[in-house]
């Protein structure tokens, strides 16, 4: 946190002073080459901070929560012992092997495991032990749904000492995130409009020496970015999302775009959460893991490039919507001073 | 806003006798009436709306009937392969018991996913995620971006109304954390500037005023220079009035006033706190558990591990499991446990959108508070520069 606001400080103080007087070229350029390097080290910085932030994050978690006890596990281990005991005890009982009887019983002590069962998974309970549970990928990916407050809740901290860690984590990793969210915004807006305009005007005119022309136009009139591009590249960024993860998971269509949209919206109902089988846990492939968490991050900076430039967007139409009203309500006066007049005129 | 705007402008313009002031008063009120309560209105109609919507497509009776029935099935199913087993097999208790276990696995791994996943309570329950406390809760942490996940659409229908509802209902949401704690944030600076500038410490109002005078007089020397050519930036126009040190402190005034981040964050753990010792009552938490729900909540981080009338429907099956084979005694169990359930609900989303609504203006004070220090900062860094120059 604290050298890259330094940094970002300073950056922006140096431009500042610059901004004052540079007239000649080989000063504008020098300017130019501290801009760039200010704005890598931002962005990269940031960046490089808020991956290197989940990481530790991951580990913290993982040391906390992993020497948490078993308490539940060990419950349903009971539970399921008890059960089994039941079941052989109506054999022995029944050992004349009359099948209704048995079936009874045995059906009762499976009623009563199922029971039991239902109220522990209630609880929190969801078929694997600490160790399974909290794997490096789950921690990863609980620590990244913290500071995104995503918050998917199927991997979610037992122990006391594991909450305090999480909301202490929350604190600290929330601003920085938003750090993080306003910077890529505002470099993805930039970057997005000047393709915008190039595109623009390439399209729409095609005279000799366009290109220089192109280069300097962005800095002279600034074109503003219509909304309708901005949805255009959410929806084909979660249209891309959808595609990878139905191929990565073995998600169907819906589901997949059910999760692109709750994730980049921060609602983040997690809802694929593999139970049935053990295996499914244990097997999460790293790849996968880190296209997701890419995915995420750059969701993140896509939604706040298209916050950005629709606020602008919005903006624009705001002011022209007041100009307009206010044009109408002009013309309705005059209409009405006119119409008064005449009609004295005819008195 | 426009009314508000001719309204002001009126006020400024004519001599302000009493009931032109009272008048203007009564305006502007009746405009914050209509502004918000409006906006309060729709946000609250459409998170009902959003709760019978997602009744209709999710809590289908059909659904619990054939979730039952699955995990009913899938019992028996059990039951018979264990029989297989004691027909065929040569009676070593321990292993008999390993191939049991194995079974049970398999049966278990069935009940957590139904209880998990297709909001399966036990086996004499009715479905309660989908009453409308539930579906409302869950259209809330929908369009607060909370996103509890305890309770989630199973139906290809309610996931596409979930993206739908989501995509209108956030701007909506977001509108009013915007509008709210605007509101909430001018008047609490309000009272601020009433309460603990003006009665309380003249000391520090004259010291204030004393400020003020110096940093005129700065501003002064500035424009003289801006005048010279010294300075090259032209923004400060306006404060002429701010240095009259009238006895009596105008609105617009007040609204000068940056309230300390400390203050800030002291309302917030307070709020916190308070949330916690309240749901530690009614939900019989503890108090960590309960601060923990209320940060995770108003964080929008929303694990959804600690959801407000779990515990309840949770001592409600205890209840049921006593009398495993009773399932008469379930209705008047039920009903008074569902008035809880509805009241508990009611006051939770009432919580959180206060909350919500009381942590933006939180942000907006601070983030005022901390411009305001920065540009001081960046005064002061300015002022050595042209004195080293």
């Amino acid at each position: 946190m604290g050298p890259v606001g330094d940094k970002s400080s300073t950056g922006s103080s140096s431009a500042a002073y610059n901004a004052a007087g540079a007239d000649n070229p080989k000063e504008r350029l020098k300017e130019c080459c501290r801009k760039l390097v200010a704005f890598m080290c931002t962005q990269v910085g940031v960046g490089g901070l808020v991956v290197g932030y989940a990481v530790v994050g991951a580990f913290c978690f993982i040391q906390i929560e992993g020497q948490a006890g078993d308490a539940q596990h060990h419950a349903v281990e009971q539970l399921r012992h008890n059960c089994s005991v039941n079941v052989w005890n109506a054999t022995n009982t029944y050992n004349v092997l009359y099948r209704d009887n048995w079936t009874r019983q045995v059906t009762d002590a499976l009623t009563h495991f199922q029971v039991n069962l239902a109220l522990i998974v209630k609880k929190g309970y969801d078929g694997r032990t600490t160790e399974e549970t909290w794997s490096f990928s789950a921690a990863l990916m609980f620590s990244l749904s913290i500071f995104t407050m995503n918050g998917y809740g199927n991997v979610v901290p037992k122990t006391m000492l594991g909450k305090a860690a999480t909301v202490v984590y929350a604190v600290f990793g929330i601003p920085l995130y938003v750090l993080y969210f306003r910077n890529m915004g505002k470099v993805l807006a930039q970057s997005f409009r000047w393709l915008y305009t190039w595109v623009y005007q390439c399209s729409m005119e095609d005279k000799a020496g366009g290109d220089l022309y192109n280069q300097q136009l962005p800095q002279k009139s600034r074109v503003i970015v219509p909304s309708t591009a901005c949805l255009w590249v959410l929806a084909a960024y979660v249209a891309t999302g959808t595609v990878t993860f139905v191929t990565l998971e073995d998600w169907s269509y819906l589901d997949s775009t059910f999760f692109c949209v709750t994730s980049l919206c921060k609602i983040g109902i997690e809802n694929f959460v593999p139970v049935g089988s053990i295996t499914d846990a244990v097997a999460d492939h790293p790849m996968k893991l880190v296209i997701k968490f890419i995915y995420l991050l750059l969701g993140m900076g896509i939604i706040a490039m298209c916050f950005d430039l629709m606020r602008e967007d919005v903006q624009v139409r705001v002011r022209n919507l007041k100009m307009d009203i206010g044009l109408c309500f002009e013309d309705i006066r005059l209409r009405a001073v006119a119409v008064y007049r005449r009609r004295n005129s005819f008195d | 806003m426009e009314r508000k705007r001719s309204g002001r402008r009126y006020y400024n313009k004519r001599k302000k006798t009493w009931t032109q002031q009272c008048k203007d008063y009564l305006r502007q009120f009746i405009a914050f009436l209509f502004s918000n309560i409006g906006i309060i209105c729709l946000v609250v109609g459409y998170t009902i709306a959003g709760a019978f919507m997602f009744i209709f497509i999710e809590g289908a009776p059909g659904n619990a009937i054939a979730v039952i029935d699955r995990v009913g099935a899938n019992r028996s199913g059990t039951a018979d392969r264990i029989w297989d087993m004691v027909c065929c097999n040569a009676y070593c208790e321990d292993e008999w018991k390993q191939e049991v276990q194995v079974h049970l696995r398999s049966f278990q791994s069935h009940v957590i996913e139904a209880v998990r996943n297709f909001s399966y309570e036990g086996p004499n329950k009715q479905m309660t995620r989908w009453s409308f406390s539930g579906s409302f809760l869950y259209s809330l942490s929908v369009i607060t971006t909370i996103g509890y996940g305890n309770v989630t659409p199973r139906t290809l229908l309610g996931k596409l109304a979930t993206i739908l509802y989501a995509i209108v209902g956030m701007p909506l949401f977001l509108l009013y954390l915007s509008n709210i704690g605007d509101i909430l944030a001018k008047s609490f600076k309000w009272i601020y500037a009433k309460c603990c500038l003006c009665r309380n410490c003249k000391k520090r109002r004259k010291r204030m005023l004393a400020i003020q005078r110096k940093e005129q007089w700065k501003m002064d020397m500035r424009d003289f220079k801006l005048n010279t050519g010294v300075l090259t930036e032209g923004e400060e126009s306006d404060d002429e009035g701010t240095t009259d040190g009238s006895s009596s402190l105008s609105f617009n005034d007040t609204q000068e006033v940056t309230v300390p981040i400390s203050l800030c964050l002291t309302i917030m753990v307070g709020y916190i706190s308070g949330g916690a010792i309240l749901f530690s009552k009614w939900e019989s938490w503890e108090f960590f558990d309960g601060s923990y729900f209320c940060f995770i909540s108003l964080s929008t981080i929303g694990f959804g591990d600690f959801v407000p009338g779990n515990s309840i429907t949770g001592s409600g099956t205890s209840i049921g499991t006593g009398t495993s084979t009773g399932t008469g005694t379930g209705p008047g169990n039920r009903g008074s446990a569902g008035t809880v359930i509805e009241l508990s609900f009611i006051l939770c989303s009432m919580y959180l959108m206060l909350g919500m609504a009381l942590i933006a203006m939180c942000f907006n004070l601070m983030q005022q508070d901390v411009v305001m220090k920065i540009r001081t900062c960046t005064d002061i860094v300015r002022r050595i520069g042209r004195c080293k120059n």
